[in-house]
């Protein structure tokens, strides 16, 4: 299934969006409002030197920091005056994360890696190994369910995470360099599948990448400098 | 609650091996803390006993009753009638299991080369027996053998002082019912063995003989009486105050203050030793949780990014010391019944008799289990290291998911 962002509601709603870090002479503008919606059914890229921004406006769409102005809505929803707890609710929920490598638990198996966002969500022992084992068969790890990720390859913990980022059927996934400890061959792969993904099961991607391998799948490519969005073009 | 407990504990269970040499050494801090605690608890509590028992067993038993101010001016004016029939009836009922009548008074002991103060006591030697242990402690000639009996029995050391044996004379001077110097020539038929300051105190002879002496036929100056159960001591100083209202009825502890103030330093003992352990534990576990949050922050921000909560981060660490705590706890508990068990046939002490001749505790000392202990110890230990451990894991939780996930990149 293809789905044309334009003709969706946003996912994802930045209205000039700040972020200061530091105060006085050392303060540093790492958001400079920023405007932008994300579209149910994106497979977006965003890309810039290091600096630039990527990864704090990642982490303001993902609920995990508060900007200093403007305002964030996920889904409908303004993140802004929500309490800890709500928005730990709200990132269960509605967002999906893929960080870069090593970021799975270290003494969780593939699968109670997986089934950790379920266990979260409270649903049933029978249904989470269904669909925890299931999200592994679609990133192409069936057999490998009770390995822990010592004994999973770089590129393995990768589809690991990816399966954890999409198994509670989230809203969007977040993906702040998924690619960049891997090898191109790995990289490749891994590309191809979230970009399966999006194109067959209508999953919403915002990838913060330098990696011309993961711009050249993008079909929305968004270029950042020095907190501001430079351009934002839709293949 | 229980969704979270199901959620969290495995996941804790399984990061307390992430680090095993660490884990290991937290375990053995507390099993060695909560073990020492214990073991010690046992050994001073059976010292305790085993001085005490002994020191009541020589002369005070568990109580005695005395004439009004006899035991403030302990002379002839301060002695009592024998036991009148309530008495009587009171001091032979189940609650005491022995009983006895002495005279007790001031006296001067003599020898061709010395003199000395003693205190000297006529005693009913049938009844001693069953209820003293200086009988047992002669070690040369004999004991006394009736009421009658008009020799003396004295101490090892006192002997000494006076320089005189077994089979010799000493000369007994004390103030009669007249106020009279009365003084009589007997022979010393036994020498006992007990600590040095008994020895050099006491001196005994036959009651009546006594009592004829010192012009108090049918006086006495106290009565010890020993009861089957300690529990039950306060009902029956209570039943004997009744029967004998105008004597003076008193308990161990405040006739001997010595052994009542020791018993009381073992306690303290116990506790001192029991916050210097808890110190020590908190101080192992403060610095392990410290150490354990610190290296796994990254991974608290990518729970928190994934969903889970502030306080799932903190109940995920408190139960992390929770388990490790409760399993050094469990061991420690096992380790303690093990040596009590290994240790129940006493700790022989005759290396050190002499210091503790001062105790009176004998050369071997038998550990004694205290179940309440290895409930109150326990939770104490537990649930201090649980405490002390929120701190960490406080800090865990404060921690913002972005600043967690910063930290390792």
């Amino acid at each position: 299934m293809q789905h044309e962002g334009r003709d969706m509601k946003p996912i994802v709603s930045c209205k000039g969006v700040t972020k200061i870090f530091g105060k006085g002479e050392l303060a540093v503008h790492a958001l400079r409002g920023i405007d932008l919606d994300i579209m149910e059914g994106d497979f977006a890229t965003l890309a810039g030197p290091s600096g630039s921004g990527k990864t704090t406006l990642l982490n303001m769409i993902g609920a995990l920091d508060h900007p200093s102005g403007g305002e964030v809505m996920i889904d409908g929803q303004p993140l802004k005056g929500m309490k800890k707890a709500a928005l730990s609710d709200l990132r269960l929920h509605k967002i999906g994360f893929i960080f870069q490598a090593y970021n799975l638990v270290p003494v969780l198996s593939a699968r109670e890696n997986v089934e950790f966002v379920l266990r979260l969500l409270r649903i049933d022992p029978a249904k989470r190994h269904q669909r925890a084992d299931a999200a592994l068969a679609e990133v192409g790890l069936a057999g490998m369910e009770n390995r822990r990720p010592s004994a999973l390859s770089g590129g393995q913990q990768q589809r690991v995470a990816i399966a954890r980022a999409l198994v509670a059927r989230p809203r969007i996934v977040l993906a702040d360099e998924p690619t960049a400890n891997l090898d191109s061959g790995t990289t490749a792969e891994l590309v191809a599948l979230m970009s399966r993904l999006n194109r067959e099961s209508g999953v919403t991607f915002l990838i913060g990448t330098h990696d011309p391998r993961v711009m050249s799948h993008s079909k929305r490519h968004i270029e950042m400098t020095d907190g501001q969005i430079d351009s934002d073009t839709r293949s | 609650m229980m969704d979270s407990l199901k959620l969290l504990a495995p996941l804790a269970w399984r990061n307390l091996w992430r680090n095993p040499r660490r884990t290991s050494i937290t375990l053995i801090v507390v099993t060695i803390g909560l073990w020492s605690i214990l073991v010690l608890s046992s050994f001073m509590t059976g010292w305790m006993e085993s001085s005490r028992d002994a020191s009541l067993r020589l002369l005070i038993a568990q109580g005695q009753i005395h004439a009004d101010g006899y035991l403030d001016d302990p002379n002839i004016d301060h002695l009592m009638p024998m036991p009148d029939a309530t008495l009587t009836a009171a001091l032979n009922s189940p609650a005491i299991a022995n009983w006895v009548a002495r005279l007790e008074l001031p006296a001067v002991a003599q020898s061709e080369y010395k003199t000395l103060p003693v205190t000297l006591l006529g005693v009913d030697p049938e009844a001693e027996l069953r209820i003293s242990s200086v009988p047992g402690k002669v070690v040369e000639g004999r004991y006394l053998t009736d009421l009658d009996d008009d020799s003396a029995i004295i101490g090892l050391n006192m002997a000494k002082r006076l320089k005189t044996a077994l089979g010799r004379r000493i000369i007994l001077m004390v103030t009669d019912a007249d106020g009279a110097l009365a003084e009589r020539s007997f022979d010393v038929v036994g020498l006992f063995d007990a600590d040095v300051g008994f020895e050099d105190t006491y001196v005994f002879t036959g009651r009546n003989l006594m009592q004829s002496m010192v012009k108090a036929e049918g006086k006495i100056a106290q009565i010890a009486f020993e009861i089957p159960e300690e529990e039950d001591l306060a009902p029956t100083l209570a039943s004997l105050r009744a029967a004998a209202p105008g004597l003076d009825v008193r308990a161990w502890r405040k006739l001997s203050l010595l052994l009542g103030a020791m018993d009381a330093s073992m306690a303290i003992t116990v506790y001192i030793w029991l916050a210097v352990m808890m110190v020590m534990v908190s101080i192992g576990i403060i610095n392990t949780q410290l150490m354990a949050v610190f290296e796994r922050i990254h991974e608290f921000g990518l729970l928190r990014a994934l969903g889970l909560k502030p306080g799932h981060v903190l109940a995920l660490i408190t139960l992390e010391s929770m388990l490790l705590i409760g399993v050094g706890v469990l061991i420690g508990m096992l380790a303690a019944v093990l040596t009590i068990l290994a240790l129940r046939g006493g700790i022989d002490l005759s290396a050190f008799a002499k210091a503790l001749e001062a105790f009176q505790s004998g050369d071997t000392i038998y550990m004694l289990f205290l179940p309440l202990d290895y409930v109150i110890f326990p939770l104490a230990v537990w649930g201090i290291g649980v405490v002390v451990a929120l701190w960490p894991a406080w800090r865990a939780q404060k921690i913002s998911p972005v600043e967690a996930m910063r930290h390792a990149t």
